[in-house]
């Protein structure tokens, strides 16, 4: 029998599944709207369960045995969830991230009977299973389950840019969850268990193994290419940019983070205990995330298709993450729990915005879009403000984040990576606020036969209020904004140790006050250039084409939408990290 | 990126993964020597705790019973988005009656086509049926039979024709069902809850071993799970075979789908 | 002997990532993908054996019979499910991309370009002029 708080954790997963369920069973009898109401209810309901969890979740772990299979005599024959805090608080903001997309896709798939809510309500049970789970085995399934519910969901347009960008985000998302089994089958044969306590147990006392090392090599692969880390980020770009607005909103608010925030789960708790896999840790994530923040960033300036621009940011914010992820430290990993927060609403307005433009303008090219963005202006600031928190505005959830992230990386000596999580936040920055300049303020040259789009005609469902789909984009603004950041201060050093199972620090370190301010003046500089290059001298312009032409077209050229292409890169990413653990 | 650099590429990646994966093999237990200490103890101490025989199912409904509903409810994804990408093009209008493919002969079927498949249909319902109720005690379960029951329903489109497969199958009662035996599945799991158990906790009588009726819940979690299979499997052959019917050049574009 | 399961999956993995990779048909990949995926299938159920040990059902024998591991066993059963709505799902967007593009072929089936749409003449010349113009 369960206490209280802990008797709580199943709900969270099974409210959405039993209302999807019912909704599927009466798909054909339930009058319009009930859908839309019962889906934002539910995920409303989801979050609250989960923000009660994380409250009672601060003075240590909740932990629940499924079936009442309790461990008997140290071997786990059940699946277990459990809970920390900080698991809690992710798990709370997915859920609201969902009941305000719902809102936002009020009326947008009139014509499917529910089977949009039931699709999405099925991704947020399979995130929250993800968050919760202390099973190797039943973190796989909340993986694929969410990876079914999302290849479904992307090529909802049956455009043939979507159908080609859903194709090539299955096939790469379900290879990694084959290279996710595979890790699991290898650890459990050297463990004999699947629970997260019970391996690391296993692992402590095992010393240096070369299954566990790599086991722990196809889990890590497969857990980013979820959070789309280069050499595995190809996908994301093809999916982000195709699929319906409302969708981008969860797969880059939330969706890829999840991928990144297992990654920091199973390497802290689960392979903790292994030398070779924590040597060889900072040297991979660093590398790979610093990589990342910059071809991200890099590839979001290029962009004039605005939803594939955002989601190269997504890219490189990922990036970022992986960083602070790298840090080792609990200083480094609770600024990625914060920073999974604080991108999550910014990133969720920014795409509420691109529907808004894609649902009233029907465009989402950014040369297209020239000065046509005045008659909502609302859009337009909520759209500037949100670029300016993107590339460091000292405001809000998302530069708490960065700073601690950037904290852990300056306390350790990592100069390289700080560096280059400052320009990929500047790059993307600047990406966004170029375009909102010019569709919101008529900012740049005129584009004149240039504004014929060559992408294909796409428009989102038209008649919804502005109002409504404004509103959740400005409350996610508010939120990332209105958070207490000495709340988020005070309880992070206590959430963050609790979430690596490492005794608790007393204060976490902030990077230096300067950085965010000079990341975001190079964003204002890199999106003023972009609007304003006519009018500059061509001292400036000449030195700054020719350094860019040449990476620019190689960087075009691997992004080449095939999938045979992905394949490959995929195999020498799992390479890649098997020699780095090979060789520490 | 041309064809031949993207083989070489993929050699240089096998080249430095040839001697890890060597190195990691050489590292496993060696095939068929021992057990996982936890399969070992499901096979030790399940007989007795839930009289059943079938220690995978056993696995499957009880002690690891939130995989199988993860993996219930994937099912359910897929089947979903099956029917909103193929439906997205044909539209929602003519789900309810058979489509003719203009210009397409209808081919009368031979008697003893017709005579097997009136045979062979509720033999092959049966042994489905036989295969789902018997789960906990032999090799069976909700899934299996799900898609037995399924491919049942396939004999009456060769035995029927198209128009009788389709004037048997309603689409709306395919989503009942999978929608009903999911949320069966689901209430399996909260309604020990309400008794203070845990969740999907097997609190109903265990039966006797090696009986029909043993293994308590997993029983009715089986019943779900079945009724969900056979609703979507059904679904999903439906909705590929309209497919066959649809005409080839569409007449509204994706987009006003949405 | 002793290691040649392993090897097998090992085996498979890569040959179904080599037949990906240079695929001219998407049917063929959805195949070369399932050849993937039965790399976790021999790989778990390997793992899961023992010489000498009866399928993990008692009801012919006795329960202590000396059995293999129903954990992967169970776990295989997930795997076959996973398998099973993946080829669904993929077929589905292949039916989908033959009737919108015509073809069969990876190469040709483009997502969105940097420079704009999903046009099938791919010129690096397009994408160029859009990076340049934006950036």
């Amino acid at each position: 029998m369960t206490a209280f708080p802990a008797a709580l954790l199943p709900l969270p997963v099974a409210l959405p599944l039993v209302v999807c369920a019912a909704l599927l069973a009466t798909a054909h009898l339930l009058p319009g709207r009930l859908p839309d109401i019962l889906a934002t209810l539910a995920a409303l309901g989801v979050a609250i369960l989960c923000g009660t969890i994380a409250l009672h979740a601060a003075d240590g772990p909740l932990v629940y045995w499924f079936g009442g299979w309790e461990p008997r005599d140290g071997v786990h024959l059940g699946i277990g969830f459990s809970v920390d805090e900080a698991s809690g608080w992710v798990a709370a903001f997915i859920g609201l991230l969902y009941a305000l997309t719902f809102v936002f896709a009020w009326g947008f798939f009139d014509r499917t009977h529910g089977h949009f809510q039931i699709l999405m309500l099925l991704f947020l049970a399979a995130m929250i299973g993800f968050c919760f789970t202390r099973d190797m085995f039943n973190l796989f399934v909340w993986f694929e389950v969410m990876s079914v519910a999302a290849f479904a969901l992307t090529a909802y347009h049956l455009a043939e840019s979507a159908l080609a960008g859903a194709i090539n985000f299955t096939v790469v998302n379900s290879l990694a969850g084959f290279l996710m089994l595979g890790g699991i089958g290898l650890i459990y044969a050297q463990t004999g268990t699947l629970d997260f306590e019970g391996i690391a147990a296993a692992v402590a006392r095992g010393g240096r193994d070369p299954v566990v090392a790599g086991a722990f090599c196809l889990v890590a692969a497969a857990l980013m290419i979820k959070g789309a880390i280069v050499p595995f980020q190809f996908w994301l770009a093809d999916a982000h940019a195709v699929a319906p607005s409302p969708v981008s909103v969860i797969f880059s608010g939330s969706m890829v983070s999840l991928g990144l925030f297992g990654l920091a789960k199973v390497s802290a708790v689960v392979f903790g205990a292994s030398g070779q896999v924590q040597h060889a840790l900072p040297v991979l994530l660093i590398g790979l995330g610093g990589v990342t923040a910059l071809l991200g960033g890099w590839m979001a300036l290029l962009q004039r298709h605005l939803k594939r621009m955002l989601a190269f940011s997504t890219i490189s914010h990922a990036g970022i993450m992986l960083t602070g992820i790298g840090a080792l430290s609990a200083g480094g990993t609770g600024g990625m729990l914060v920073y999974v927060v604080g991108h999550g609403l910014v990133k969720g307005a920014l795409f509420m915005i691109a529907g808004i433009l894609l649902a009233t303008q029907a465009s989402i090219d950014e040369i297209a879009l020239r000065g046509l963005g005045r008659g909502i202006w609302p859009a337009g600031i909520a759209m500037g403000l949100a670029g300016l928190l993107l590339c460091g505005l000292p405001l809000g959830v998302l530069d708490q984040g960065t700073r601690l992230v950037q904290g852990a990386l300056a306390q350790q000596g990592h100069g390289i990576a700080l560096a280059a999580g400052t320009i990929g936040a500047a790059l993307t920055g600047a990406a966004v606020l170029r375009a909102a300049g010019r569709i919101f303020l008529g900012l740049g040259p005129d584009p004149g036969d240039e504004a014929g789009a060559p992408s294909e005609d796409e428009r989102e469902k038209a008649n919804r209020p502005l109002w409504l789909m404004l509103g959740p984009c400005c409350v996610l603004l508010a939120l990332d904004i209105g958070l207490p950041a000495d709340l988020i201060g005070h309880a992070l050093p206590r959430a963050a140790s609790a979430f690596l199972h490492r005794p608790a620090v007393e204060a976490l370190a902030e990077g230096p006050a300067w950085l965010p301010w000079a990341s975001l003046i190079a964003a204002l500089a890199g999106a003023g250039y972009g609007l304003f290059r006519k009018t500059l001298p061509a001292l400036v312009v000449r030195p700054v084409s020719v350094t860019q032409s040449a990476p620019t077209r190689a960087l075009e050229v691997l992004h080449s939408g095939l999938i045979g292409d992905y394949a490959a890169w995929l195999a020498v990413g799992v390479a890649l990290i098997a020699a780095v653990l090979a060789m520490v | 990126m041309s064809p031949r650099i993207r083989v070489a590429l993929l050699a240089l990646a096998g080249l430095i993964l040839l001697p890890c994966a060597a190195t990691v093999i050489a590292g496993l237990p060696p095939f068929g020597a021992t057990i996982a200490q936890y399969g070992e103890r499901i096979n030790a101490i399940t007989p007795e705790a839930r009289h059943v025989a079938n220690m995978v199912s056993a696995i499957n409904f009880d002690l690891r019973g939130l995989d199988t509903l993860g993996e219930e409810f994937m099912l359910l994804a897929a089947i979903t988005g099956t029917v909103v990408l193929l439906r997205g093009r044909r539209g929602e209008g003519n789900t309810e009656h058979a489509m003719r493919r203009p210009g397409r002969a209808v081919i009368p079927r031979s008697e003893a086509v017709v005579l097997a498949c009136r045979i062979a249909g509720p033999l092959t319902a049966l042994f489905g049926l036989y295969v789902v109720v018997h789960a906990t005690v032999t090799p069976g379960g909700g899934f299996q039979g799900g898609v037995i029951l399924a491919s049942a329903t396939l004999l009456i489109y060769l035995g029927e024709g198209y128009a009788g497969w389709r004037d048997a199958i309603h689409s709306h009662w395919l989503d009942a069902m999978e929608g009903g035996g999911a949320l069966l599945f689901a209430l399996c799991g909260l309604a020990p809850m309400l008794t203070g158990a845990a969740f999907m906790q097997n609190v109903l009588p265990l039966g006797t071993f090696r009986d029909l009726f043993s293994g308590g819940l997993m029983l009715v979690e089986n019943l779900g799970v079945a009724l969900a299979v056979t609703g979507g499997f059904t679904q999903l052959f439906l909705e590929f075979m309209e497919e066959t019917r649809a005409a080839d050049e569409p007449d509204e574009p994706g987009e006003e789908s949405a | 002997m002793t290691m040649l399961p392993y090897a097998v999956a090992a085996w498979l993995f890569g040959i179904g990532l080599y037949g990906i990779a240079t695929s001219r048909n998407f049917i063929h990949l959805v195949g070369c993908l399932g050849i993937c995926q039965s790399a976790t299938y021999v790989l778990l159920l390997g793992l899961g054996y023992r010489w000498g040990s009866i399928a993990p059902i008692f009801y012919d024998h006795p329960p202590g019979t000396p059995a293999v591991d129903p954990v992967m066993q169970a776990l295989v059963l997930t795997d076959i499910v996973v398998g099973a709505t993946l080829t669904a799902l993929l077929l589905v967007l292949t039916i989908q991309a033959y009737k919108r593009g015509g073809s069969l072929d990876p190469e040709k089936l483009r997502p969105m370009r940097a420079g704009g749409g999903s046009r099938r003449n791919q010129a690096s010349s397009r994408a160029d002029d859009g990076a340049g113009k934006t950036s």
